[in-house]
Order: structure tokens, then C-alpha cells, then sequence
């Protein structure tokens, strides 16, 4: 509600341009935020998942379950359930009401990455090391997995690789795997990326691919969709980021996926440094992306309707991971892959001074002052406080909610987490001690060179 | 409830030892310097009476409030007191040093919360309603868990008394006023100070947090009243009126679109912020305001006002007409606060003469 008094030159900036501060507690391999913007997901090297109040900076809670990195954390539509993948080969739903492991799916090999259905919690699609993607239904008692095919649609195959043979294409395809998968923003499409460089558009309930686009030759390692779910921005391994717009499928579609329009719109590179891209994002609204940069401390952020570059974050003193854009402030998370340290960048915003001395203006120059024709007429104050007593005839609304931009009612009726308030009670056995906004910089390097190298290993994994 | 009075007679089922304390050593939400409580009680007119329409009721139009419960316990005044979002508890503040929490259909007390070393000024309850909030003429605010009668945090932070506090709708953070004149935002979680607004130049008197948590609103006896960016940290708008008398209680109305503020003329005023340089759309008067920082409430419809007066009376005004409704006299000294039940037609009133009251309104229960 405080768009209504807010700078409107402040809220014209829409994406981050400074750094702000740092939270720490323990060493963060991946975070994200849930849609609502009020809590930040962090998942840690040694397997503990951690929530920031993003408003305050603080613990919000602590869940221990798995045993190694935690690889990605897909939060579900109304912010209650969270689902956690690990390299210890398991997937964790957990219910934030209690903080309790809701649920717990054991795969054969480590889990890459794992997103939740957006409008049901109990479907997930998970990527595993060296395996098929698969849907798993967990509504009932027996985990129902579904395999998913990581081989693109035959027809589009045929038709873009003719002078390759068949047999040779469809045996390399046979070797790609499946790194990521993502939901459309309503659930009815699974979107995958390969090794290969293939996008495989799979339909949710039929588990059938239904359109595939090799975007590029390279592994695509990152993912992601938008809030909005129109652009998709893949990351892939020839250095290059590709934007595509997310086509509005039909079912016309799904009979003839011809028709379907998925073109990279724009690519992104810095063809200087030749960087290689560890991570990537894209704005709520769409209007922007960002990455952070392999081998090197910044994040860059490009604009895309042009494509062009706008910023290069700068700050930490270390190279950055997991990269992730806040869903309704100009505000950019990133995780420093050696500290394990969480970076936040967000807006300046200067304090307007007429705000604190109504009487008088902000002006560009100097205004000649003309006098008003009864400014400094004497007035008879009892007669003035009557006459406006009675103009006070207006009706007023106490209760009543308009839905003006800013009122978010939607998002009023959903779930908030309880306030915990023995965090710190029952977290005594870490040894690492939380940084927030204000408190003073005092933190221990665990394990920094190991887990850093753990993240190279899985990185060249990846690669391969 | 058969007579027509509404002394303390009818059947206070909770009797404990009252201890009349005639002169308290309160100053918690008075004004304490001389110079100020002077200068506006010689400036004051006397206040302007006006029509009391308590005989003229219609059903269903009119409140008809009449006194449930007398809850006697507390050794000095009553600064604050406060339902609980659920509707369950009250919870009292008093310059006896303690918090008490009394079950809200009863009137039975049911916990005593002691470890302040000085008076308290103002309560405030987590949305949850498990926490409560204290704020402290020795400088500190204390959570306090109501299911174990724990403390459970101590703020330190505020360089003189805490004036007032409030938790935001997320109960995430609290915001409190100070005679330090600033106003101070802290994480509950850790119990740090999150930030230090310097907002005025005189006591904080009042804060309150908009509906969404984004915005917060305090007043000072400095004469405005400001809004801020929770944050941000930043002022976003400043709201004064010529000859504006020192401002002791703020708070947004409940869609967050007005600001109630009492001000020490004995009146009280219903801002819209939003429109350029604010404008006062309603002005209350009739009650006695000069001296004490009195609360004031929304009834839950929206349809009337309540404030406490210095003529140990609740008023209830309609918001519309301004008119006062009804006059509500039962405590024998200045009535501090008043709470409006979140979702019954039940009223709780603080006195400085130590009790607690609770009304009922008599056409809808």
C-alpha cells in the first residue's frame, strides 16, 4: 500500500543497482524466493534448508533432511510446501506450517533439480544424474513415479537433422540427459532441457512430448521461466544466453505442434571476456534478466527488449552461483560459491526532504513567490474552525478495500508461515554464526575450498 | 442488566483485592513536562459541548453499550489495554509494573507477567495472538509467550522510555515510539534493532502499521505526524495543520486508506494522507483531552469511534455525523484506553483508577 505515497522517480527504477548487504548462515549452495517475495529459500552444502525473512534479514526457520548439497528448492503457489532436492539422492516436501518433512522420495542417483506443480504439491518433476526425468505423484500413500521421455519428438527430429543419419542422431540423443524441467505457469506442460541442447515440451497429463526445438549444440545447464511464464532463458554451455518466448499452447497445438512458434528471440554474451554464465534469471515482468558470471565476482543484467546490457553488479569478492530475481522488488539474490555467503543487491532510494517538511516544494530552479490575493488576510480563527467543522460532510469508507494496484487480495488469503520465535533455540548446534543486514561481519569459512569444489565437479559433469 | 445504570455493579465475577491508590506514580502517558502540558492546557478553550442523542435511540442505528465486567487487580493506572486477535484475552498494561492477561468472555485473569522495573506505557499483541509486547518506562520492550508466561525477549535499544509499540500484520517485526524521540523497527526473531527512524523532536506518542505491514504511521508531541516506508526506513509523507496541538495517538483506520490521530486540543481527527499535503475529513470533539496520550478505536463495522476522555468517560462517536452517541461513565478517573473486540460488539476500557471495564453492546448480544 505504500505505492500511493512513493517516489514515483524511485519505483520508475525496476532493476537493483546496488549492493545492500550480505546474510549468511552457513554455506548456501542455492536460494530462491517464494512467490510472495517474503521469504527466501536457502539451500545449504551440508543439506540444511534455511528461510530468511527477506523484510528483515533474519532466521525464519531450519530444516535438516538431507545429507549432501542441496540442489535446487521449488517453493508451491501459495508459499506452504517447499520441495528440496539433494546430491544424497532425495527429495524432500516439507510442510512450513510445522516445519516437518511431509514427505521423503528416494531416487537411484543424485537429484539435479525438482519443481513442484504450480497449482498441486503433490506433483513434482524431478531431473535425475544419469537417468530419465520423472513425474512423481505423491496424493497418494504409494509414490506413483511416471517416466518422462528425455528423447525429442521423432517428426521435428527428422525434419532439422536431414543430412545427419537417423541412427546416428537418435543414438547420441539416447546418451543426452535431462537437466532440468520446469512447469508452465499453469501446470499443463513440462518444459525440459537437455545435454543435448534440446527444449522437449512434454503434456503433463499424458506425459507424451508433444514439441521439441534444439535451441542449441551445447548442454543447457540452467532453465527458467518467468513469473509472468511468456520468456523462458536457457543457459548453456557454449557461453551463450538465449531468450524464447513461452508459446500459448492449445490443443490444436497438441494435434499438430507444427504451428507452435518457440525461436530464440534474443541471445545474450559477453563476446570480450568470453564469460561463461554459472546461473541465470529473468524478471517478474519479463522486462529483464540477469546472470552471474563463471570465474569472475559480477552479475550482469540485461534489458530485453533490445538486449541490451544495462548494469554489472559488482560487490562480493567472490564468484557467484545461483542467481534469483525477487518477484516484486527490484532486488537480486546470488550465492557466493566459495563463502556460501548470500548477496542482495537492490535499489537506492534517497530520502525526498519535502516529505519530511510538507510546507515546502522540491523545485528545479528558482519560482518567483506571487503572493495569493487573501494569503495574509486576517481571518477570524473561531469562524474558520466552524465553517471547517461544517465542510467536514464527506462520506467516509473505514472498512471498505478498492482494488487498486498495490492491494493485493489475492495474496492476502494465502498462507503465512507462523513467526517463529526459538529459532535460535533449537539451531545452538551451528557453529556459524547469521550476518543480517545490521549485525556486524563476523563469520567462519567452513569447508569453503571443499564445497567449492564440489560445485566445480558438478559443474564439469554438467558440461559433459 | 435489567437497570439503566451502567455503574459497576452488575456482578464482576473476578474479585480481587482492589488497591485504591490514590495518586499513582504515573506518568507514563502524560506529557511530563511542564512546560508543554501548561502551555496547551491555557491554550485550550473550553471544550465544545454538543448534543447527546443517548435517549433519542433507535434499534440496530444507535450503540447501547452497558458495563459486563469490572476486572480490579492492577496497584496503579491502566495505560493500555488490549483484545487479542482472536478475541479471547485481554491484555492490560499498567503503571504497577505488570502485564496482565484476563480471559475476555469471563473477566477472569489468567496470567500476571512481572519483570519490568518501571511502569508500562503500551501492550500490543502478535497477530498470532501467542505473543504479547511490552513497552517500558525502563527503556526496554519484552515479549512475553502467553501459553508459558514466559519472557521470551528483551529489546534493548531506546535511550528513554517506550512510549508505544505495534506489531505489524506479518507479526514479524515491531515498531515503537520513544521519549528518545525516535521511532525503532526490531526484528522479533533475533530481537534486534532492525532500524532507527530519527522521526521527531519530541516523544513518540503513538506508531502504527498500515494494513500490509508496508507503511507506518507516528506521531509525536512534536505536532505531526508522519508516515514511513517500513523498507526503506524513509519519511514518504509528513502531515501538519496550522496550529496543530502535540498529537499523543495515531493509527490507520481498518482498509488503511485514513489516519485517526488524537491531539491534545480534546479533539480527534480523521486524515485522508492520501490526498496532496493531507486533508482532514472529520473532527470528533466533545470528549476532555489536554494532558494523557489516549487510545482511540475503530468499532470493527466502522461505523463508530471510541475514545477515552479525562472526564473518566468513554465516548462513542458515528463516524459519519460525528455525532456523539453515547457517554459511557463508570471509572472514577481518566479513562486511557480503549480496545474494540475484533469481532464482537464488545468494548474493554483502562483507567488511570486501576481498573479494567468491559462493555457490551446491548442491541446485538
Amino acid at each position: 500500500m505504500n505505492l500511493s505515497l512513493a517516489d514515483p522517480f524511485s519505483l520508475s527504477q525496476d532493476y537493483p543497482e546496488v549492493f545492500s548487504h550480505s546474510l549468511h548462515y552457513g554455506h548456501s549452495s542455492c536460494v530462491i524466493f517464494n512467490r510472495r517475495g517474503d521469504l527466501l529459500a536457502s539451500g545449504r552444502h551440508d543439506g540444511t534448508v534455511v528461510l530468511f525473512d527477506v523484510e528483515t534479514g533474519g532466521l525464519a526457520r531450519i530444516m535438516r533432511g538431507h545429507t549432501r548439497s542441496v540442489q535446487s528448492i521449488s517453493w508451491s503457489h501459495d508459499g506452504r510446501y517447499l520441495l528440496s532436492s539433494s546430491l544424497d539422492c532425495k527429495c524432500i516436501l516439507w510442510d512450513l506450517e510445522d516445519g516437518s518433512r511431509k514427505r521423503i522420495i528416494r531416487f537411484e542417483a543424485a537429484v539435479y533439480y525438482a519443481e513442484l506443480h504450480p497449482s498441486d504439491h503433490n506433483l513434482f518433476a524431478a531431473a535425475i544424474h544419469e537417468d530419465h526425468p520423472w513425474l512423481v505423484d505423491i496424493s497418494t500413500p504409494k509414490t506413483k513415479r511416471i517416466k518422462l521421455s528425455t528423447l525429442p519428438r521423432k517428426s521435428t527430429t527428422e525434419s532439422e537433422d536431414e543430412a545427419a543419419p537417423p541412427s546416428k542422431s537418435a543414438a547420441s540423443d539416447a546418451k543426452a540427459l535431462t537437466l532440468i524441467t520446469l512447469f508452465d505457469s499453469m501446470g499443463q506442460y513440462i518444459i525440459t532441457a537437455t545435454t543435448r541442447g534440446w527444449v522437449n515440451i512434454i503434456h503433463t497429463a499424458t506425459q507424451t512430448t508433444i514439441f521439441s526445438s534444439r535451441v542449441t549444440k551445447s548442454a543447457i545447464v540452467t532453465a527458467r521461466l518467468s513469473m509472468s511464464g511468456r520468456s523462458l532463458i536457457f543457459n548453456s554451455r557454449d557461453r551463450i544466453l538465449r531468450t524464447v518466448h513461452m508459446p500459448a499452447l492449445t490443443d490444436e497445438d497438441i494435434e499438430d505442434p507444427s504451428g507452435i512458434l518457440f525461436q530464440v528471440e534474443h541471445t545474450y554474451q559477453d563476446l570480450v571476456n568470453r564469460l561463461y554464465w554459472n546461473h541465470c534469471d529473468i524478471s517478474p515482468t519479463g522486462e529483464y534478466i540477469c546472470a552471474s558470471t563463471y570465474m569472475n565476482h559480477d552479475v550482469y543484467i540485461w534489458e530485453t527488449n533490445k538486449g541490451s546490457l544495462v548494469k554489472i553488479l559488482e560487490g562480493p569478492k567472490e564468484e557467484l552461483g545461483f542467481v534469483d530475481w525477487h518477484p516484486t522488488r527490484p532486488m537480486i539474490v546470488a550465492s557466493g560459491l566459495e563463502t556460501g555467503r548470500i548477496y542482495i543487491w537492490a535499489t537506492n532510494n534517497p530520502q525526498r526532504w519535502s516529505a519530511l517538511a510538507p510546507d515546502f516544494q522540491e523545485v528545479e530552479e528558482n519560482v518567483e513567490y506571487i503572493e495569493k490575493e487573501d494569503e495574509f488576510d486576517y481571518k477570524d480563527r473561531a469562524e474558520m474552525t466552524k465553517a471547517r467543522l461544517d465542510r467536514e460532510d464527506e462520506e467516509v469508507d473505514l472498512i471498505g478495500m478498492d482494488d487498486a494496484p498495490g492491494n493485493f487480495r489475492e495474496e492476502e488469503k494465502s498462507w503465512t508461515m507462523p513467526v517463529l520465535l526459538d529459532i535460535e533455540e533449537s539451531s545452538e548446534d551451528d557453529d556459524v554464526k547469521i550476518v543480517g543486514p545490521t549485525a556486524a561481519t563476523s563469520q567462519k569459512k567452513k569447508k569453503a575450498g571443499t564445497a567449492a569444489a564440489e560445485k566445480k565437479g558438478k559443474k564439469r559433469k554438467a558440461r559433459d | 442488566m435489567d437497570s439503566n445504570d451502567t455503574d459497576g455493579r452488575l456482578s464482576p465475577p473476578f474479585k480481587r483485592q482492589r488497591t485504591v491508590s490514590p495518586s499513582p506514580p504515573f506518568r507514563d502517558r502524560e506529557i511530563f513536562e511542564d512546560a508543554v502540558t501548561s502551555r496547551v492546557a491555557s491554550s485550550l478553550p473550553s471544550p465544545p459541548t454538543l448534543p447527546v442523542a443517548n435517549d433519542l435511540r433507535k434499534p440496530g442505528t444507535r450503540p447501547n453499550y452497558r458495563l459486563k465486567y469490572t476486572l480490579t487487580g492492577h496497584n496503579g493506572g491502566v495505560s493500555s489495554v488490549k483484545f487479542s486477535p482472536d478475541g479471547k484475552w485481554i491484555a492490560s498494561a499498567s503503571a504497577d509494573k505488570t502485564l496482565r492477561v484476563w480471559d475476555a468472555r469471563t473477566g477472569e485473569l489468567e496470567q500476571i507477567f512481572e519483570a519490568h522495573t518501571a511502569g508500562i506505557s503500551d501492550v500490543a499483541w502478535s497477530p498470532d495472538s501467542k505473543t504479547l509486547a511490552t513497552g517500558s518506562d525502563d527503556k526496554t520492550i519484552r515479549l512475553w509467550e502467553l501459553k508459558s508466561g514466559r519472557m521470551i525477549r528483551i529489546l534493548k535499544g531506546h535511550h528513554n522510555y517506550v512510549y508505544c509499540l505495534n506489531f505489524n500484520p506479518q507479526g514479524n517485526m515491531i515498531v515503537s515510539g520513544s521519549y528518545d524521540e525516535a521511532v525503532r523497527i526490531w526484528d522479533i526473531r533475533s530481537g534486534n534493532c532492525q532500524k532507527t527512524l530519527p522521526a521527531h523532536q519530541d516523544p513518540v506518542s503513538g506508531v502504527d502499521f498500515i494494513r500490509d505491514g508496508t507503511m507506518i504511521v507516528s506521531c509525536s508531541h512534536d505536532k505531526l505526524i508522519r508516515i514511513w516506508d517500513t523498507n526503506t526506513g524513509q519519511c514518504l509523507k509528513t502531515l501538519v495543520e496550522e496550529e496543530l496541538p502535540p498529537v499523543s495517538c495515531v493509527r490507520f483506520s481498518p482498509n488503511g486508506k485514513y489516519i485517526l490521530a488524537s491531539t491534545l486540543d480534546s479533539s480527534i481527527r480523521l486524515w485522508d494522507y492520501l490526498r496532496d499535503g493531507g486533508k482532514v475529513l472529520k473532527t470528533y470533539l466533545g470528549h476532555v483531552n489536554a494532558k494523557y496520550s489516549i487510545f482511540s478505536a475503530f468499532s470493527r463495522d466502522g461505523k463508530y469511534i471510541f475514545s477515552g476522555s479525562e472526564d473518566a468517560a468513554i465516548y462513542i462517536w458515528d463516524v459519519q455525523t460525528k455525532e456523539v452517541l453515547q457517554i459511557l461513565r463508570s471509572h472514577e478517573d481518566v479513562v486511557l484506553g480503549v480496545n474494540a473486540h475484533p469481532s464482537e460488539n464488545l468494548l474493554v476500557s483502562s483507567s488511570l483508577d486501576g481498573t479494567v471495564k468491559i462493555w457490551a453492546d446491548e442491541e446485538t448480544t
